[in-house]
């Protein structure tokens, strides 16, 4: 696996562990979905450190441990144009994800849903249009 | 990177075979692009910009159609 490869699997990795961390704890935390919606936005924006700091820790770990099992440097390329290709067909699938969930979001609202349950969209339809978006790159890579 | 089959062939392999067992990263180096790209473009599974082709091609000091053969009864597939 390349360098973008490793960073897309990380990607993926960190959107699915932070977004079952947070519902895990809307479902079983002390206030979960019933606090506030300035509590529940602050432990998304929270949520969204813990997704970059993941992000960051886990590149340096995964670029010294490939490094030292293949004995040579993982390291990024400068991207050529089928990085561009893939990276834009990623994207576009990225941003019909995040559509779609904007518009479920503007659904829920309009049917009366409690507010703190946009928040809990909000951020799961990000969390998965940045999975979905990673998880695409790591399909063309394969596949063309 | 486009749907069905691919119309475009290659003999790149062949050629760097000829150009003394050139390998996939020294093609990628003179060419611009990664080696992974090259891969792609060598297994049909991307075809490359014009331009990359003609950098192929002139990489190997061959005429494009020398290097990349299309395929017209393949469309519609």
């Amino acid at each position: 696996m390349t360098y973008k490869e490793w960073n897309a699997a990380i990607m993926v990795t960190s959107g699915v562990l932070v977004s079952a961390w947070v519902a895990f704890d809307a479902l079983f935390g002390v206030d979960g979905w019933r606090g506030s919606v300035a509590h529940v936005a602050a432990d998304m924006l929270w949520a969204i450190g813990y997704v970059v700091a993941f992000n960051i820790l886990a590149t340096i770990v995964v670029t010294i441990l490939v490094s030292i099992v293949q004995r040579e440097e993982l390291k990024d390329e400068k991207s050529d144009e089928r990085d561009h290709a893939v990276a834009a067909k990623a994207m576009r699938n990225g941003y019909f994800v995040l559509s779609i969930g904007c518009v479920a979001i503007l659904v829920l609202l309009a049917f009366g849903a409690a507010p703190v349950l946009a928040v809990y969209a909000l951020f799961g339809a990000s969390m998965l249009a940045g999975v979905v978006f990673a998880a695409s790159q790591l399909v063309y890579y394969r596949i063309g | 990177m486009g749907k069905g089959q691919p119309n475009i062939t290659n003999k790149i392999r062949v050629l760097r075979f000829q150009a003394g067992e050139m390998t996939q990263a020294a093609l990628a180096e003179k060419v611009g692009v990664t080696r992974q790209t090259i891969v792609a473009i060598e297994q049909g599974r991307y075809s490359p910009s014009l331009e990359v082709a003609f950098r192929i091609a002139a990489a190997f000091g061959a005429p494009l159609e020398e290097v990349f053969q299309w395929s017209p009864d393949q469309i519609g597939d």
